[in-house]
């Protein structure tokens, strides 16, 4: 009967929101919309930003939408500085909490630049659905302290 | 950053540079506690009101967010001083809980317009709870500055139509492609409407599907007598007709504003109401679990030694005796 007092009761599972794009100039996006199909049916609620974006509208965006996350593809290049400017702009915006995933044709030789630049992980092409789901998993859980 | 309410409503209302933040943070309380939506309701009066809120439903598919990311784009031409919110509404899927929030893809222009505050939102189940919520956004978006306010929402049945109930008007929109303009209506659609809009103007059909509309409009107009819906013929992808849109919109606006306004007072006034009862249930239920007065005394009324409204009194009394009611400030 009383089902609220029970719900509330139970440990109630909060979807975690996640910001899925890309920056820089490239043109296609299916690597981007596989990852966000892999989070949609792992529990998450992806915010789909499509393609082209500067680093500006992502992290106003990632703001607005209070994600835990921004994961976003590249295609090598100018990724190192795309990058730098979202952690930037994150960190004028006081928002240095939020969470970066990079992905896409990055150079693994670039990868320890990348973590020194503060970004959480990065996936090359290939990678399992199963370890996206994980990553984020682990990487979500890390970022929540208290709340 | 902190997860009080009131801290984070006096950074919104200040506006300073933390604004976006604490009001995106306001909304994600909202969304993942709605139990303490009531707080959003204390000292709520005093708050600034969006002078328009606007329902956007209409079939997937449609052109909604399209013709959205063009309503932003002509507000903000129109009123450069003016901010504008837009909540867009997805659902959630049954099966994971996770959701494809893809309308803001077609609005990315404004995402780094400082007065263009947008905010996807998963229907996360159940529709009651997305309504209050909503409600809550729609006036922390005001608190935020916003004069205007847009609600994208799915209209494929009653449910999803009720969120358009926390709308000043609601813009129903269709296209062609998908069946003539009583299907496409069917569902609750045609009830809900002040604006009915045929998009996707620039493709076959949408002559037509007009034409069917008035023929619809005319004759649910004669049936109930209410006021008449206005319509119009866009082409959201090529920004046809969607001045007329906004010019409709304006006039409603300036015919109803104060008539929005004072519903909205209503309607906080009877959130706070529920807002009590509940406060109110939950104190007496769990008087009930614990109390003295324990499950087997409802036997009590079983075997006719006291009526239920006089059971009642009895916990009433012990629930105001014992100190249960606690003293909260800021009420009145
Ligand atoms: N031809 C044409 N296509 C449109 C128009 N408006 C939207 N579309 C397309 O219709 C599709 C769905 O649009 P969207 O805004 O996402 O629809 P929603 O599901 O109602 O929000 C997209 O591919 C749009 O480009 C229009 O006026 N004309
Ligand atoms: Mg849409």
């Amino acid at each position: 009967m009383d089902t609220r007092v029970s719900e509330t009761k139970e440990a109630k599972r909060i979807p975690q929101r996640v910001l899925i794009g890309k920056v820089g100039l490239d043109g296609h996006d299916r690597g981007a919309k596989y990852v966000a199909h892999i989070l949609r049916d792992g529990g998450y609620e992806v915010i789909y930003t499509g393609i082209r974006r500067t680093p500006k509208q992502i992290v106003e965006t990632a703001i607005q939408e209070d994600v835990a996350v921004i994961g976003l593809s590249l295609l090598s290049g100018a990724h190192k500085r795309l990058l730098q400017q979202v952690m930037d702009l994150l960190k004028e915006r006081d928002a240095s909490d939020i969470v970066v995933i990079a992905g896409g044709s990055i150079p693994s030789a670039d990868i320890p630049d990348l973590k020194a630049m503060g970004i959480a992980e990065v996936f090359r092409p290939g990678v399992s659905s199963q370890s996206i789901l994980e990553t984020f998993a682990s990487l979500v859980k890390a970022r929540r302290p208290a709340a | 950053m902190t997860n009080d309410t009131q801290d984070l409503v006096e950074q919104v209302r200040a506006g300073t540079s933390q604004r976006v933040r604490a009001t995106a943070r306001l909304m994600s309380l909202v969304e993942n506690y709605p139990e303490r939506i009531p707080e959003f309701l204390v000292g709520a009066a005093d708050w600034p009101q969006a002078r328009m809120v606007i329902g956007l439903t209409g079939p997937p598919g449609c052109g909604k967010s399209v013709l959205a990311d063009r309503l932003i784009r002509a507000f903000r031409t129109r009123n450069p001083h003016n901010s504008i919110g837009v909540i867009a509404v997805d659902p959630s899927s049954p099966f994971t809980g996770g959701a494809f929030l893809g309308d803001r893809l077609r609005m990315m222009r404004h995402a780094s317009d400082p007065n263009v505050f947008i905010r996807s939102a998963a229907t996360r189940g159940h529709i009651g709870g997305l309504l209050l919520g909503i409600k809550a956004f729609i006036r922390v978006l005001g608190l935020a500055g916003c004069r205007t306010v847009l609600i994208e929402t799915v209209g494929v049945g009653q449910n999803e139509t009720e969120i358009v109930d926390v709308a000043d008007l609601v813009v129903v929109a269709i296209a062609p492609g998908h069946g003539d303009a009583v299907q496409l209506l069917k569902c609750g659609l045609m009830e809900v409407g002040d604006i009915f809009v045929v998009n996707k103007g620039d493709c076959e059909g949408a002559a037509q599907l007009y034409a069917q509309l008035l023929a619809v409009l005319r004759l649910n107009a004669n049936g109930q007598g209410r006021r008449g819906a206005d319509s119009c013929l866009v082409s959201a992808l090529h920004g046809r007709g969607v001045e007329e849109l906004v010019d409709l919109l304006e006039k409603r606006a300036a015919d109803s504003e104060e008539a929005w306004r004072s519903r909205r007072r209503q309607t906080m006034v009877d959130d706070v109401k529920e807002a009590v009862l509940e406060e109110a249930r939950q104190r007496l239920s769990r008087r009930l679990g614990t109390g003295p007065l324990a499950t087997k005394d409802f036997t009590r009324i079983l075997r006719g030694e006291i009526t239920v409204p006089g059971f009642v009194d009895e916990l009433l009394q012990q629930l105001t005796g014992t100190g249960e009611v606690k003293d909260h400030h800021g009420g009145g």
